[in-house]
């Protein structure tokens, strides 16, 4: 999301506190006290420190995005124009909402601001907008109730256009009063702007597909012309088509970024300019070849850029960039360092040492960071009990296994007859193994009932206890083959209770129960590798018991 | 401060475009207009003290709600404290009790009565019956609007049924006019309900051409006797004849009625022209009116493929490649399992890590131009989730060549791919 550029203020929350780059004025943020009356020029963003006065500081800003910012401007209008509404549309992180913002804190108009990522439901979402425009604060004073409640469009349908009237009036009286006195300056005009971000999620909220012709056709619903609708939205209009139409906005496309307008963007950042564009020569190329997005770019820069000043920190390293010739030399050694950092950086999603990297990068990705915690561990070590362990490895093997196969892997008489297995693979045509192999990629890990994760536990830990001892002491287990029973018949409570930690640590999901037995059904999300690397921590020969096909 | 002629002109031109009656309000009166028709059928059911109900039918952005705005405009000041509107839309009231409480709230608000939040369905129903008599009685004329009125045959219809069966009775005074974008919105009620509407029906129509040129200058033309400066408005109302007057112009129009001819779109585009005139000199150009027709005839799949980075585009033509092979459901894995292929054959520069593919390929996800083959499957993790692409061969094709940093190699490979099928 296209943040960075966006400084902090102290109404908007939602996605600028997001944002990695702390700004020098969020001392200006100050609390609230009770007694504060909320004003009109609430609905204004503003920074008291710094203004954005002219147009071409606006531009400068946000580079490979004058063309962007031209046209919103010119839809937005003179003031008191009224407009149609208007639809944004562009990739993550190509500068929609930081634009938006910065160009209504340029203009100094009113406007209500809702992201549909925290506003997550129809309610929501309503009750926001309305309290926005009732200048009403979710406080404690008032139990953090909104200020009307809203549930269906019908009622909002209402209550926001009472509440639109109301601030329309007080906008009306103060231009008035301004015009009056000949100010016309500080005119806020009388136009009220509503903002809807992230609106691509509101085709989720409801399978009856009401919201979303309700939202478009707002703007003629109610039959105000001094009210702007903005839509800003990660997906093409579209994506959007429903059955029976609904009325259109005026699309805006916010292309991705270039990559000269990327060497541009970086380069606002920093102040050493010089050695941060020679870092740029280097690194922004290959990196550009994977992902163009400003966010995820700058999470990978980050620390190489920390890697590359390196040899300048070190005492004793004399790197002048006087001559021509010694800046040569200087970028050439610089660079010999960083080289070995590149492509493995190149191949990273991201860095888990660094924990101010991981936290943006965690509320970037959201969703599937957790999933992706299993396949990258290089340096990570899991905390983990030994048990937890052996049931993770367990969990593995009941989604690879086929279930038939577990009497002759785990049966304790015969041991794993591995080379009886091997044969019957062998005599099957290759075609027919294309065929299971490809079945393997596109099922995913095979699903297993509570009882065959505790059975194979049992066994591989059974078998396990038995070799461990012999070759080191593990200090809370006894010898005794009769007690080390009996403390693993105490283990189950304790096992199941570690399965459920180990489903909401996502390791292990949890699945909608089997129709036919009517048992949960659970399934292992472990890649082999981190598998496999569990394993050789516990010493446990997982490949004797891995089916291959 | 001395305002600018330019922009007030601009901020003029803007309301008047914006105000969907303004285009409609500018036809001329003649007998054959849904205008007139719409007029005629609703002012004789007033004088004639009777029950009637119309339907408006026709595309969206034609303008059934505004004329019909305009003629109950014309028609609350004929015959002021005799009419009495009330105003449905079916996205927000489909469901029959909260349709009734709407009707009721409209009729409080109307009367100056107290209404009752509280109040159970039957309560609504009972008190809008009685307000149907009553109004009846006192020859006042209930008007209900259904917009949407399509979504209002969802269900069993109560709403409906209810109202217009009221209205059999021969005290009550009411006219029911549906608006719906289904030409066969009558085909969707019950029987018991569709005979109870008079059939008639109202077809609304894109403008004509001869209409749409007359129109335009009376839109876009600046009045004579207004605060703008005598000088500057002669200047700008010859400039636009001579614009209106140019092939170029015709050119851009006829490309825009092509793809789609309604008044929404017209406006639109009138709009955004208007919007792109240069408030230094506050006169219009034909090259405003040219740049917005490619403005709004978007092509947002290619935008999205000029977007992708190297990697996304590998991934893209890999999926391509598994459905020429004639793989009918694949998904991450065996889209890796390809990129694998074409780049141990290839020896190409671009291979990545597992992780780093996956990244690039949930942009795509967010980028939709592939999603997920089914809704099932939620807890499964993305590898395994079966995948569809959701562009053309053409539009990939051409999305590699327009992209800028598109490999050559892949573009060989995605060559091959279409000889191949």
């Amino acid at each position: 999301m296209g943040n960075e550029e966006t400084p902090q203020s102290s109404r908007r929350t939602t996605r600028s506190l997001a944002s990695a780059i702390p700004s020098d004025n969020t001392s200006e943020a100050p609390r609230k006290s009770i007694s504060y009356k909320p004003t009109i020029y609430d609905l204004i963003y503003r920074n008291r420190g710094d203004k954005i006065s002219s147009l071409e500081n606006l531009i400068s800003s946000f580079p490979g995005r004058s063309s962007q910012i031209t046209e919103v401007l010119g839809h937005l209008g003179p003031l008191n124009s009224p407009m149609f509404p208007l639809f944004m549309y562009g990739g993550a992180s190509s500068g929609k909402t930081s634009i938006v913002l910065e160009i209504f804190r340029y203009l100094r108009r009113p406007f209500v601001y809702s992201s549909c990522v925290s506003c997550y439901s129809p309610r929501i979402l309503f009750e926001s907008i309305l309290n926005q425009l009732a200048f009403h604060r979710r406080v404690e004073e008032y139990g953090y109730s909104s200020v009307k409640k809203c549930d269906k469009p019908s009622d909002f349908a209402n209550f926001v256009k009472e509440a639109l009237v109301s601030v329309l009036d007080i906008l009306k009286g103060k231009s008035a009063k301004m015009s009056a006195k000949g100010r016309s300056a500080d005119d806020l005009g009388n136009m009220i702007y509503l903002i809807i971000d992230d609106f691509e999620l509101v085709r989720e909220w409801d399978k009856s597909s009401t919201v979303l012709p309700f939202l478009f056709g707002l703007y003629r619903m109610l039959g105000l012309p001094e009210v702007g609708i903005i839509f800003i939205s990660k997906v093409s209009p579209d994506g959007f088509y429903s059955n029976s139409g609904h009325i259109e906005p005026i699309p805006l496309f916010f292309p991705g970024y270039t990559e000269d307008n990327l060497r541009q963007i970086f380069m606002l950042k920093k102040e050493k300019s010089d050695l941060n564009s020679c870092f740029l020569d280097f690194v922004l190329k290959p990196f550009s070849r994977v992902t163009r997005q400003v966010d995820e770019l700058s999470v990978a820069f980050c620390p190489l850029y920390e890697k590359y000043c390196e040899p300048l920190k070190v005492p004793g390293s004399n790197f002048s960039w006087e001559t021509k010739q010694k800046r040569g030399d200087a970028k050439r050694r610089l660079f010999s360092h960083l080289v070995p950092h590149i492509s493995p950086s190149l191949n990273q999603v991201f860095n888990i040492s660094s924990h101010d990297v991981k936290a943006t990068s965690d509320v970037v990705k959201g969703r599937t960071s957790v999933k992706k915690l299993g396949t990258q561990d290089d340096e990570l070590d899991f905390h983990l009990s030994v048990s937890a362990k052996y049931l993770l490895i367990s969990a593995f093997l009941a989604s690879r296994n086929p279930a038939t196969l577990d009497a002759s892997f785990f049966d304790s008489t015969g041991g794993p007859s591995n080379g009886k297995k091997k044969r019957k693979c062998s005599e099957k045509s290759t075609e027919q193994k294309e065929m299971a192999e490809q079945e393997l990629l596109l099922k995913g890990p095979g699903t297993f009932p509570l009882e065959r994760l505790l059975a194979i536990f049992q066994c591989i830990t059974y078998g396990a206890d038995i070799s461990i001892d012999e070759e080191e002491e593990v200090h809370d287990d006894d010898d005794d083959t009769l007690e080390n029973q009996g403390a693993q018949n105490d283990l189950t409570s304790n096992v199941l209770l570690q399965v459920s930690s180990l489903c909401n640590a996502n390791f292990i999901s949890k699945g909608s129960s089997c129709p036919l037995e009517g048992s949960t059904r659970y399934k292992s999300t472990v890649s082999e590798e981190l598998a496999v690397k569990i394993a050789r921590s516990l010493k446990f020969p997982i490949s004797r018991y891995l089916y291959r096909r | 401060m001395e305002k600018n002629p330019g922009e007030e002109a601009l901020a003029l031109l803007r309301t008047r475009i914006c105000d969907p009656n303004a285009f409609f309000s500018l036809l001329p009166p003649s007998p054959d207009t849904n205008f007139s028709k719409l007029k005629f059928i609703v002012s004789s059911s007033i004088t004639e003290a009777c029950n009637n109900s119309v339907l408006l039918l026709g595309p969206r952005g034609c303008g059934k709600t505004a004329v019909l705005e305009l003629v109950l405009k014309d028609l609350l000041a004929e015959y002021p404290d005799m009419i009495t509107v009330i105003k449905l839309n079916g996205l927000l009231h489909s469901d029959d009790n909260c349709a009734l409480k709407e009707i009721a709230r409209q009729l409080c608000v109307e009367h100056q009565l107290l209404f009752s939040k509280m109040a159970s369905f039957d309560d609504n129903t009972q008190f809008v019956i009685s307000m149907l008599r009553e109004c009846g009685l006192a020859h006042k004329t209930i008007v209900i609007v259904l917009d949407e009125f399509d979504l209002f045959a969802q269900g069993k219809q109560r709403l409906l049924y209810s109202l217009l069966d009221a209205m059999q009775s021969v005290t009550s005074q009411a006219i029911i006019i549906g608006i719906s974008c289904r030409l066969d919105a009558d085909q969707l009620l019950e029987k018991r309900v569709r005979s109870r509407l008079s059939h008639r029906k109202l077809l609304f129509c894109p403008p004509s051409k001869d209409e749409l040129e007359r129109l335009l200058e009376c839109l876009l033309s600046l009045p004579v006797n207004s605060s703008l400066p005598q000088s500057y408005v002669v200047e700008f109302n010859k400039e636009l004849r001579k614009i209106l007057a140019d092939q170029k112009f015709k050119d851009s129009i006829n490309t825009l009625l092509s793809s789609d001819s309604t008044v929404d779109q017209i406006l639109r585009f009138l709009f955004l022209s208007v919007s792109t005139m240069d408030l230094k000199t506050g006169i219009l150009s034909v090259e405003n009116f040219k740049s917005v027709v490619e403005k709004i005839n978007r092509k947002p799949k290619l935008e999205y493929l000029k977007d992708c980075s190297v990697l996304e585009l590998y991934i893209l033509v890999c999926m391509k490649r598994l459905e020429v092979k004639e793989q009918n459901s694949y998904n991450f894995n065996s889209v890796m399992k390809e990129y694998k292929a074409i780049h141990d054959s290839f020896q190409t520069p671009d291979s990545y890590a597992r992780n780093v593919c996956l990244r690039a390929f949930e942009h795509l996800i967010q980028r939709e131009l592939i999603c997920f083959m089914d809704n099932r499957g939620y807890n499964q993790s993305i590898e395994f989730r079966s995948v569809k692409l959701l562009i053309s061969p053409y539009e990939l094709h051409q999305g590699l060549e327009k992209n800028q940093n598109c490999p050559s190699m892949l573009q060989k490979l995605m060559n091959q791919t279409g000889q191949r099928s």
